[in-house]
């Protein structure tokens, strides 16, 4: 076949592409007949209201030199691992803020952290494109760091994003700006499977975030540049299982809904989005006007659910950190303006496992913990 | 113009394609291997798509499931509680915490 043949069967098939794509737009609109909110309300549900007392920050975790970029919490409640522009993993014991264990990185450049099930490792990675391991139990070397216990090599961009499978001590998730998540063997070293690349149906553009469904730990959602969030099945690397439309900005942030059946989002668009992983809907839009320049709009950084799906919890540029009535679409407190608050750009957050604690990362250099203090009615 | 110099040049005879046509014509044929491969992904969620139920179809489902599950940073939830919720509250608290710095 000739260039100019070639050339011809790619015109004809963008034009089918484009075509399919605005057909397939129109048909999930007409499936659309309502969001949750509306649904809620239409039900007489009402929003959940906080007094101003309820939600307080009840730790202050100060050792950080430098920005916060990421925490992560163990499963078994309290230890939180956080990641710095510092170049340091730093280990809390967030119930008594003490540090346990401090970690001076050989590349400075991170930007995620997570730990891994049982507690006994963390993992890291950043603009060396690799993901590094330390086992905390490990014997410390002459300068009195803990030593790598294996890094992770094979991405071709930065790593941004890292979670160990759930209940898989051995087995990591990664996402970069190569364009691909990896599943990794961490006991080798070896990469299990490449989602995306060269593979259609990858994300177009760098992968912010992963989130990986505890309820079904074969599937994992990311979030991208290219706008848009993708579902995986880690049996099926060729392609992704379904791709979620909707966001007018790169998706910093995706989290799965408790239910594993949801998952949200958060975006430079300003907005955090709920899907339906199954139907492919967007089920909510959370959009809520800031304070400030309107040439200023607050990007996303970061979400996280309450532990029943009730609240959402989003971080954003600006400093606040939004908690949301997820059934409702209402902003229901902003943290950022609580007593001894953040004093800059919320950048990570998390929920401890047993949904008790709130844990936020800034650009204020402090990681703090929030919890309810409030006269709590159980019924 | 190299399209038009390689369809001007007869079959027989001809010589080989310059490295730089040979690359772009690889090009153009991944490319529109990935747009066909898209193309079908396409038409399969499409197919997909008559069988999926409207939005409100889930959402009551939705709501009393999130609604049943014990949520400790709510005001009001259903139970059972815990006690070590409340455990960030209790003891002396010393809410500034180690101050080391880590130099």
């Amino acid at each position: 076949m000739s260039v100019a043949e070639l050339k011809e069967r790619h015109i004809a098939a963008t034009a089918t592409v484009n075509s399919l794509r605005e057909r397939l737009k129109q048909k999930q609109q007409l499936l659309v007949d309502t969001d949750v909110a509306a649904y809620g309300r239409s039900q007489g549900r009402s929003a959940i209201s906080f007094v101003s007392t309820d939600l307080v920050c009840c730790r202050t975790l100060q050792g950080h030199t430098g920005k916060v970029y990421s925490l992560d919490w163990t499963p078994e409640k309290n230890r939180i691992v956080s990641a710095s522009q510092d170049g340091r993993l730093i280990v809390w014991n967030a119930l008594t803020s003490q540090k346990t264990h401090a970690i001076k990185l050989q590349c400075p450049w991170v930007v995620t952290c997570a730990f891994a099930p049982n507690g006994q490792s963390v993992a890291c990675g950043g603009l060396n494109s690799a993901c590094s391991i330390f086992n905390l139990n490990s014997q410390v070397d002459r300068d009195g760091n803990i030593p790598v216990s294996q890094i992770l090599t094979g991405h071709k961009g930065y790593v941004y994003s890292c979670q160990y499978v759930p209940d898989q001590e051995t087995r990591l998730i990664t996402s970069s700006g190569d364009q691909t998540c990896i599943l990794w063997d961490v006991t080798t070293g070896q990469r299990i499977s490449v989602f995306g690349g060269e593979f259609p149906s990858g994300h177009t553009a760098d992968v912010l975030s992963v989130s990986i469904n505890s309820s079904n730990s074969n599937m994992f959602v990311s979030g991208s540049c290219d706008t848009t969030a993708r579902l995986w099945d880690t049996r099926i690397a060729s392609r992704a299982v379904r791709t979620y439309h909707g966001h007018q900005g790169e998706v910093n942030t995706v989290k799965l809904f408790p239910d594993g059946q949801r998952f949200g989002t958060g975006s430079n668009d300003s907005t955090c989005r709920l899907y339906d992983m199954r139907t492919g809907h967007q089920l909510q839009v959370y959009s809520q006007q800031h304070d400030g320049d309107d040439n200023d709009i607050p990007t996303v950084t970061s979400i996280a659910f309450s532990i029943s799906g009730r609240l959402l919890f989003a971080g954003y540029s600006s400093g606040a950190c939004y908690v949301w009535d997820t059934l409702l679409a209402e902003v229901i407190l902003n943290l950022g303006e609580l007593q001894n608050s953040h004093e800059g750009c919320i950048s990570c957050l998390g929920l401890s496992s047993d949904g008790s604690a709130l844990c936020t990362g800034s650009w204020d250099k402090k990681l703090k913990i929030w919890a309810f203090g409030g006269q709590r009615r159980v019924i | 113009m190299q399209a038009n110099r390689a369809e001007a040049t007869p079959v027989i005879g001809r010589s080989a394609p310059a490295p730089s046509d040979t690359k772009g014509k690889h090009r153009i044929s991944a490319e529109v291997k990935r747009l066909e491969q898209e193309s079908r992904s396409l038409e399969e969620e499409l197919q997909q798509l008559e069988k999926t139920e409207k939005l409100s179809a889930g959402l009551q489902e939705f709501l009393l499931k999130v609604e049943s599950i014990p949520d400790p940073l709510l005001p009001e939830t259903t139970g059972p509680a815990n006690t070590s919720w409340d455990r960030w509250f209790e003891g002396p608290q010393d809410t500034q915490g180690c101050r080391c710095w880590i130099l």
